[in-house]
């Protein structure tokens, strides 16, 4: 393989791994591309003709396309012409997916399958399989009823997807097809309040008939239902009044990248938690009332601006026994053109769950461009201190590396001063560092009485920065094994392996497109290369601690770690049966449009 | 990614050419307010610990996977029944989400652990909490900030499976590792440094609100304005639900013919709007494609109340709403069915089927 090819695939698999695409969205189309594939307008009943074959026998094409390039815009066109149909599906409009079959199709039915296992899994819920090797071949209007009598049973189509996992067309000029490989995947609710899920794999041959493109044959491989009877989780929040209904992202109103937090504590010492959530045009600050409700008291409690608020932390600043909060902001959108970030806020509670802010008085002057924030008292001299993970000037400059950038901003750590007021010693204390860093989170991983800290960054290798004990921290990760290079985005701090050592969960980014062109890769690249893309492209990682004090990073078969663009992680115990469960907040930007990148 | 290539990708990025902060806004902006996602529907995850060193990724089923691309996350008892619930802050539509913990006590019991130290500052942030459970000592940190942007409670929940009670002990910070003994399953504690052993904390339990359709825009009590529909036959009706009620409740029934529960409980519906207890008005949510397999389907069941569908714009000047200011019909689970007071204002809210009652 040519180097410049090999950089070039190495470039395109960070792009898919990157948030920092989106650089390239507002570029004209490429030359040279076929437009998105249409429905045809109308549909055309199946022919009386139409004799359906007993198998459905799918070849693969021969030659095939090999160039990357042209197989992967081929392949996105493709995939999001099936989101276009997985829309359809999602609203049971069953007459517009008709639309994308060709009249003559011959397929697999989904339904009427004889069941060939069923299984009880984790809290009783339970998992059908089907024996596909038993569908009978229908045509288009059967096998769309078929769909239709498979979620016959739900209240409420939740998701539908179709979803491009593998795909070869046909090269030459003759007759236009592809081989698509294809997941299914549909949620729905129950009658009973759980929730239903069906995943399948199979394979598509879709080709090209008078100008559009048109699915031709359905191969089903596997076909599988999950579900539960009952929920495991009820929305309540409208119910609890806590429902705030934001924009679309992207309106004006709510387009800024600085991503909101939140806080949990207790505001008034009621005993009950309440929430603080900096959020779009201000902040909301829930109060807990007995009755199992909500009151929304920001503005009253001094706390409703500014707004675009990012990590929060209640923590006693002045040891006066109540929780004062302190708010972070990333400040890209000063009105003085500041891309340097801001200074944190800091609320100072008057022990009735009224706030003051004081930062300035409390000398908190120094600008952090600052995400997560950790409270803890690094010193050990009896008074908390805040670190705040810094990010980068992402509106004046990029990332000068995918795997190790040096150009984030600094990180601060403020050392309060006996509640009167704060001092930015991260230099001093050696946690200043360069990287993009998104979040951070502090244990005594070492047992030796002083808090620790971990990073996470975007672009580059993490930090575990281990307490010195006289003011100081050094970083541990390479030694340790949790450097975890890849897109660092949240971490927490729990023992998953009910050993009594506390465990380490990083969130990263997992792309199913970068999985997909390094399976087309192959043996086309060196080893090292490959093991790196691999790494970027897998996902989150858990570090189990060891008895010597390192760490091991579990397969990610052992699961737990599949969740695409994570971005925070709760360790807890849901389902309270002894073992600490895990939780991801997942996905970047989701639009009304099917189609995705 | 429609229209790109890879060759158009690696070319920018070989450039290095970044951006400066109008191009971010103009470009990257536009793409979302095009409607276009970026990882889009990419939902929350929920793993569960299987104890075997793997994990079973139930998060279709959990109804805490929200599509609207959550970041922080608050993981709390947030009505102190023991079970632990959560705050999901997204980036859009339903941005602020309180999910309750359904399983409750199913698969076992718990401790809920706060803390106070006397020899550090007195939050005791970064204390170790190790609990010996059924499966070993599970460790768990107070931590204030963690996960992405994400403030914990200052209290820990821990799960006994079927453990009659279990010993704790805490790692203060400074180091000292203190034993409080042997606590119960279903209790809560705080666990002041020093004492040896913990001292009771009462319950406040408090009971969230049962959850309301998501896709409803009407609370309870809230009145339904005149709607603009359809009739079977395609014209443009009025429906005023105030004027429709008469003296009697009026169940407003929300189906389609793709429903299996819907379409059998029809019959049930018509018993009860024979009745007279009741009146039952439907309305289908069937695209208008198919409405009109929807209407043979209502009448093959012996429905003979009246039945509206979508399609049908509000009218401003003859005071009618569409449908969509009640009811986003992309969300709304059916069966739904409102009863009305007379007059219109919604007394109660019927969640799926109905049920003998």
């Amino acid at each position: 393989m040519l180097p410049s090819f090999r950089a070039a695939a190495f470039v395109f698999l960070l792009f898919v791994a990157t948030w920092a695409a989106w650089l390239l969205f507002g570029k004209d189309a490429p030359q040279g591309v076929e437009p998105t594939p249409d429905a045809p307008p109308a549909v055309e009943p199946v022919p009386d003709d139409l004799v359906l074959p007993e198998a459905i026998d799918l070849p693969d094409p021969q030659p095939r396309i090999t160039n990357l390039e042209t197989v992967e815009d081929k392949t996105e066109l493709v995939a999001d012409w099936l989101l276009d149909f997985s829309d359809k599906l999602r609203r049971r409009d069953f007459s517009s997916a008709a639309r994308w079959f060709s009249p003559r199709f011959a397929g697999h039915s989904l339904a009427g399958l004889p069941v060939s296992g069923e299984e009880r899994l984790h809290v009783d819920a339970r998992r059908r399989t089907w024996d596909a090797a038993a569908a009978g071949v229908v045509d288009r209007d059967a096998f769309l009823a078929g769909i239709e009598e498979l979620i016959g049973p739900w209240t409420r189509m939740e998701s539908a997807l179709w979803k491009v996992k593998g795909a070869e067309f046909q090269a030459g000029d003759g007759e236009r097809w592809g081989k698509i490989k294809l997941f299914l995947h549909m949620t729905g609710t129950r009658a009973d309040g759980g929730v239903s899920a069906l995943g399948g794999w199979g394979w598509l041959r879709v080709a090209r008939e008078e100008g559009l493109w048109r699915i031709q044959r359905f191969q089903l491989t596997s076909l599988a239902e999950t579900w539960h009877e009952g929920a495991l989780f009820s929305d309540v929040s409208a119910a609890a009044g806590i429902a705030h209904q934001g924009l679309r992202f992207g309106q004006p109103g709510n387009q800024s990248f600085a991503w909101n937090g939140a806080a949990g504590g207790d505001v008034d010492g009621d005993g009950l938690w309440d929430l603080f959530v900096p959020s779009d045009g201000r902040n909301f600050l829930y109060l807990a009332r007995e009755d199992g409700t909500y009151s929304e008291e920001a503005a009253e409690r001094g706390v409703e601006h500014p707004e675009g608020g990012t990590g929060a932390v209640f923590f006693d600043h002045d040891n006066d026994g109540d929780s004062d909060l302190v708010v972070g902001q990333v400040g890209w959108h000063d009105a003085e053109g500041s891309v340097g970030g801001r200074r944190l806020q800091l609320y100072e509670n008057d022990g009735s769950g009224h706030f003051e802010e004081r930062s300035a008085a409390l000398g908190l002057d120094e600008p952090v461009v600052a995400y997560s924030l950790s409270v803890f008292d690094y010193d050990s001299d009896g008074w908390l201190d805040v670190f705040a993970c810094a990010y980068g000037r992402v509106e004046a400059e990029h990332n000068n590396s995918w795997t190790e950038a040096t150009n984030g901003s600094p990180n601060a750590l403020f050392r309060n001063l006996g509640g009167r007021g704060f001092e930015e010693v991260a230099e001093r204390a050696g946690v200043r560092g360069n990287q993009w860093s998104y979040a951070s989170a502090a244990a005594d991983f070492d047992g030796d009485g002083d808090v620790d800290l971990y990073v996470a960054n975007d672009y580059g290798s993490n930090r575990l920065y281990r307490n010195e004990g006289d003011g100081t921290f050094r970083d541990v990760a390479p030694q340790l094994g949790v450097t975890d290079v890849g897109n660092g985005m949240g971490t927490s701090w729990g023992d998953l392996d009910a050993d009594g050592r506390l465990d380490l969960y990083v969130a990263n980014m997992s792309s199913t497109a970068g999985n997909r062109i390094l399976g087309r890769l192959g043996d086309e690249i060196d080893p090292d290369t490959l093991t790196l893309l691999r790494k970027l492209a897998a996902g989150n990682t858990i570090f189990e601690a060891e008895a010597d004090g390192a760490f091991s990073a579990l397969p990610s078969s052992a699961g737990g770690v599949n969740a695409s663009w994570a971005w925070s992680v709760s360790l807890c115990d849901f389902d309270l049966d002894g073992r600490l469960d895990v939780f991801n907040t997942n996905g970047f930007v989701t639009g009304d449009l099917p189609h995705d990148t | 990614m429609v229209a790109s290539s890879a060759k158009s990708k690696s070319a920018v990025f070989a450039t290095e050419k970044v951006g400066n902060a109008a191009y971010l806004d103009r470009h990257n902006l536009q793409m979302f307010q095009d409607g276009r996602s970026f990882s889009g529907n990419e939902r929350d995850k929920l793993f569960f610990n299987r104890g075997d060193g793997t994990f079973a990724d139930l998060s279709d089923l959990s109804a805490c996977d929200s599509p609207n691309d959550g970041r922080a996350v608050i993981a709390f008892d947030a009505d102190d029944d023991g079970d632990v619930d959560l705050f999901v802050h997204n980036i859009q539509r339903e941005r602020h989400a309180l999910y309750r913990n359904e399983i409750g006590e199913r698969y076992g019991s718990f401790v809920k652990l706060r803390l106070k130290a006397t020899s550090s500052q007195h939050e005791a942030i970064g204390a170790t909490v190790i609990v010996h459970g059924p499966h070993g000592p599970v460790a768990q940190v107070l931590s204030r900030g963690a996960g992405f942007a994400s403030c914990q409670v200052p209290e820990l929940v821990f799960g006994l499976g079927a453990a009659p009670a279990a010993e704790v002990e805490v790692r203060w910070p400074g180091g000292a590792v203190e034993a409080f003994g042997l606590v119960a399953a279903g209790s809560r504690w705080v666990l002041i440094e020093g004492e040896g052993s913990p001292r009771p904390i009462a319950a406040r339990e408090r009971v969230l609100p049962e959850p309301l359709p998501r896709g409803l825009k009407l609370g309870l009590g809230d009145r339904v304005p005149p709607l603009a529909l359809l009739s079977a036959e395609g014209g443009v009706e009025a429906l005023d639900v105030a004027e429709a009620a008469g003296d009697v409740p009026l169940y407003l029934n929300f189906w389609a013919s793709y429903c299996a529960p819907c379409v059998a409980e029809l019959p049930a519906l018509q018993a009860l709007h024979e009745s007279g207890e009741a009146r039952v008005i439907a309305i289908s949510t069937d695209a208008p494609a198919d409405s009109g397999r929807a209407f043979a389907l209502f009448e093959a069941r012996g429905a003979r109340f009246p039945c509206f569908f979508i399609g049908a714009r509000g009218d401003e000047r003859r005071g009618l709403a569409g449908l969509e200011s009640v009811i986003d019909l992309e969300r709304l689970p059916i069966p739904t069915t409102l009863v009305l007071s007379p007059g219109g204002v919604v007394e109660r809210i019927l969640r799926g089927p109905l049920r003998e009652e």
